[in-house]
C-alpha cells in the first residue's frame, strides 16, 4: 500500500480524499493555488504545496508543477479527484512517465471513453443503445447545420472532452447554431483545452441515471448500481439519488443497465472506478451517453447505499488489490438522497455567489452525512466551481429520505454568500419531486409552476425585529456579550441613526 | 426607550422591556423566544448588505429613529434609462451589440463568465442601446454597468 498521496484537486473533494487516506493510514499532501492557501484541504491535509496563482491553468491544471509537488514530497500516487485533471490522458501518462501511480483508469482507456464520439462508436460495437446523434466533432458550420437538420431541431452541442455541463448547449432554430457553437467551443477550449463540440438529438423529458462500476487490474469488473441525477440546472446535476425512483419500480433495469456499463467497459480494458451515463425514457428506455473515467460528485449516495467506501477501493485498486467482494455480494440498502450546496442564486438564474462566510453552522444527526469543502471565515474564490459542500441523507425509504434532508437543511446555516440551502426546501416539498416525477428539465419547469413564498408570519417577523433591536442596544450600550462585535455596515448604520 | 426596526419594510416598534427575550448565543445569533416558540435570527457583521437570516430566509433589516421622519433617500433611476450591470465580478467574454442598436426583450447584450460559467446577459425589454461600456476580455466588478439601454 502507498505510504503517502498527492491531491490533485482543491475543494470539498481535496478534503473527501484526505479523509480517506487518514482513513487507511496514508498520509496526504495539498496543492494550494494562491486564492486556496487557507482553504479547508489545506488545513486538513498532512502536508501542502503552493502550485500557482488562482487561475487553475496555471495551476491545479498545471502537470509539471503537480508532478514537481509530488517528487518534492514523496508522494507514489495522486487522486486527481473530479474535474481539473482527473479524465486528463496526457496526465495520467505523465504520472507514469514519473513513476507515480495515477489513481484511475489507464491513459489509454481515458483516451479511448474520454472523447465522447470514439465512446460513442465503442458502445453500439457492443450492442448498447445511444442518443442519436454525430459521430465526429461539428468544427465546420456547414457539416454542424447539415447534421442539424438531418436530426431535426432542437438539438444539444456537447464539448467533446468535457462533463458537468461545460460546453453545453440546447439550439432550438437554425439561426441560434453558429452562436451557440462558438459559445460552446470557447467554454469546452477555457475548461478543457480542447474546443470540440458535437451534436446530438434531444430526447424529450428524460430522466440522468447512471450506473457505477468498479474493477480491478486482474479483469474482475462489477457494478455498484445506479443513481438517478435527473434534477439539473444549467445542464449540472443537483440532486442525486439512490435507487432511482424509475428503476425502483422497474427492478430489472438495474440489471440490464448495469450489463450494458460493464460491456462498455470490458470493451475498454477498464480498471479503478468509473461512471456509465445513461439517459432513460420515461418508459424504461435508455441510451448511452458518456463514460466518466473517474470518481464522480455524487459518490456518497452510492456509498451509504452500500455500505462501500468507494474512494478506498480506488486506491486499493491502484495499489495492486484485487477487488474485495463479487457482483453477488454487492447489496443495496435504503435509499440515499444528496444536494449539491452551492454558493448560488436560485433567484436569479443560478447565478454563482462567490464571497465571505461569515457564519457557519453544519448539521447533523441520524443519516446525515456532509461532505464540505469550507469552513467559517472562508473567501469563496471566484475562480472554481461555486461548489461549497453535499450534504447526504440515508434512510430505509425515499420519503423518510426526504424529511431528513429536508430537516438537516433547516439545520444548516450559511450567512454570507447567497446559496442554493432554501431552493433544495422548496424542491423536497415540491408534489412532483415527492412522487418521483423527475426528468433533466424538472427545474425549469418548477420555475414556471412555483409560487412566490408566503409572507413571514408575524412572529418570526417579530422575532427578527427583537434580534436587530437586541443587537442595536448592545451596540449602542458597548455592551459585548460574548466577545467584541466585528465592525458592521448596518450596526454602523443603526448606531448613526441612533445617535443623531 | 423604543426601537423603530423595519423589516423589508414593515415597520415594527420594540419596547427596550421586549430584549429579555432575544439573547446572542454567538456573535451575530441570537436566539429569540415569542409566546414559547423558538426562532434563531442570524445577523452576520461585516456583510455588505444589512441582511438578516431567519428560518431559511433573508430579510433586509433597519434601524429607524423615531425621530427621522424621511424615509428611504435612493433616488430612483433616470425614467426609461436602464443599466444592465455584472451581477457578480467576471470576465466579459463577448458583446453582442454595438451603440445604435435596437434590442428585443431577452436579446443577449453580453457573456460574462464567472465561476467557469457563461452567463448571457439579456435585454429586459425592448430598447435602444445607447452606450456599452466594456470591451470583450474585460475584467469587471460586481455592480458594473456593461450596456446603457433606453
Amino acid at each position: 500500500m502507498f505510504r503517502k498521496v498527492l491531491i490533485a484537486n482543491r475543494g470539498e473533494i481535496a478534503v473527501r480524499l484526505v479523509r480517506a487516506l487518514r482513513d487507511m493510514g496514508i498520509a496526504s499532501v495539498a496543492v494550494f493555488s494562491d486564492a486556496d492557501r487557507g482553504a479547508l484541504h489545506v488545513r486538513l491535509a498532512d502536508e501542502a504545496e503552493h502550485i500557482g496563482p488562482a487561475p487553475s491553468a496555471e495551476s491545479y491544471l498545471n502537470i509539471p508543477r503537480l508532478l514537481e509537488a509530488a517528487r518534492k514530497h514523496g508522494a507514489q500516487a495522486i487522486h486527481p479527484g473530479y474535474g481539473f485533471l482527473s479524465e486528463n490522458a496526457e496526465f495520467a501518462s505523465a504520472c507514469d512517465a514519473a513513476g507515480l501511480v495515477f489513481i484511475g483508469p489507464s491513459a489509454e482507456t481515458i483516451r479511448r471513453l474520454g472523447s465522447k464520439t470514439a465512446a460513442r462508436i465503442l458502445a453500439k460495437q457492443v450492442h448498447v443503445p445511444v442518443v442519436p446523434g454525430s459521430e465526429k466533432p461539428a468544427t465546420d458550420l456547414e457539416h454542424a447545420r447539415t447534421l442539424a437538420r438531418e436530426l431535426g431541431y432542437p438539438v444539444l452541442l456537447k464539448a467533446a472532452a468535457g462533463g458537468g455541463g461545460k460546453g453545453m448547449r440546447q439550439v432550438n432554430k437554425e439561426s441560434e447554431l453558429e452562436a451557440s457553437i462558438r459559445d460552446a467551443s470557447s467554454e469546452a477550449e477555457r475548461a478543457f483545452h480542447n474546443a470540440e463540440v458535437y451534436i446530438e438529438k434531444v430526447i424529450e423529458r428524460p430522466r440522468h441515471i447512471e450506473i457505477q462500476i468498479a474493477g480491478d487490474r486482474f479483469g474482475h469488473l462489477l457494478h455498484l448500481g445506479e443513481r438517478e441525477c435527473s434534477v439539473q440546472r444549467r445542464h449540472q446535476k443537483i440532486i442525486e439519488e439512490c435507487p432511482s425512483p424509475l428503476v425502483f419500480l422497474n427492478p430489472e433495469m438495474r440489471q440490464e443497465m448495469g450489463e450494458a456499463a460493464l460491456r462498455i467497459a470490458r470493451a475498454a480494458g477498464y480498471y479503478n472506478l468509473g461512471t456509465v451515463e445513461f439517459l432513460a425514457d420515461q418508459y424504461g428506455n435508455f441510451y448511452f451517453l458518456e463514460v466518466n473515467t473517474r470518481l464522480q460528485v455524487e459518490h456518497p449516495v452510492t456509498e451509504l447505499v452500500t455500505g462501500l467506501d468507494l474512494v478506498q477501493l480506488q486506491i486499493r485498486i491502484a495499489a495492486g488489490e484485487a477487488l474485495p467482494f463479487s457482483q453477488e455480494d454487492v447489496r443495496w440498502s435504503g435509499w440515499a438522497m444528496e444536494c449539491r450546496i452551492c454558493a448560488e442564486d436560485p433567484e436569479n438564474q443560478f447565478f454563482p455567489s462567490p464571497g465571505k462566510i461569515l457564519q457557519l453552522r453544519e448539521p447533523a444527526g441520524p443519516g446525515i452525512r456532509l461532505d464540505s469543502g469550507v469552513s467559517p471565515g472562508w473567501n469563496i474564490p471566484l475562480e472554481y466551481d461555486p461548489l461549497l459542500a453535499k450534504l447526504v441523507a440515508w434512510a430505509p425509504g425515499r420519503d423518510i429520505a426526504i424529511r431528513r434532508l429536508d430537516r438537516a437543511l433547516a439545520e444548516y446555516a450559511i450567512a454570507g454568500p447567497v446559496t442554493n440551502l432554501a431552493f433544495f426546501r422548496e424542491i423536497l416539498r415540491d408534489p412532483e419531486f415527492e412522487r418521483g416525477a423527475l426528468h433533466t428539465g424538472f427545474i425549469a419547469d418548477l420555475m414556471t409552476r412555483r409560487k412566490a413564498p408566503e409572507a413571514p408570519s408575524l412572529q418570526l417577523d417579530l422575532a427578527v425585529a427583537l434580534a436587530t433591536a437586541a443587537a442595536a442596544a448592545r451596540n449602542r450600550d458597548g455592551e459585548t456579550p460574548l466577545e467584541k462585535p466585528q465592525a458592521s455596515n448596518w450596526l454602523i448604520e443603526g448606531r448613526g441613526h441612533l445617535l443623531r | 426607550m423604543k426601537f423603530e426596526i423595519a423589516i423589508d419594510g414593515r415597520p415594527i416598534e420594540i419596547d427596550k422591556t421586549q430584549l429579555e427575550n432575544a439573547i446572542e448565543v454567538e456573535p451575530g445569533v441570537f436566539s429569540v423566544l415569542i409566546d414559547g416558540r423558538s426562532f434563531e435570527i442570524r445577523l452576520p457583521a461585516g456583510g455588505p448588505e444589512t441582511n438578516a437570516i431567519a428560518d431559511g430566509r433573508r430579510f433586509s433589516v433597519e434601524v429607524r429613529d423615531p425621530r427621522d421622519a424621511t424615509g428611504s433617500s435612493r433616488s430612483a433611476p433616470a425614467g426609461g434609462r436602464q443599466k444592465v450591470a455584472a451581477p457578480m465580478p467576471g470576465k466579459v467574454i463577448r458583446i453582442l451589440v454595438k451603440q445604435g442598436d435596437a434590442v428585443e426583450a431577452g436579446q443577449g447584450l453580453a457573456v460574462v463568465e464567472a465561476m467557469k460559467m457563461q452567463n448571457e446577459m439579456k435585454a429586459p425589454r425592448p430598447a435602444r442601446v445607447i452606450e456599452v461600456r466594456v470591451r470583450d476580455g474585460d475584467t469587471v466588478a460586481a455592480g458594473e454597468t456593461l450596456v446603457v439601454l433606453e
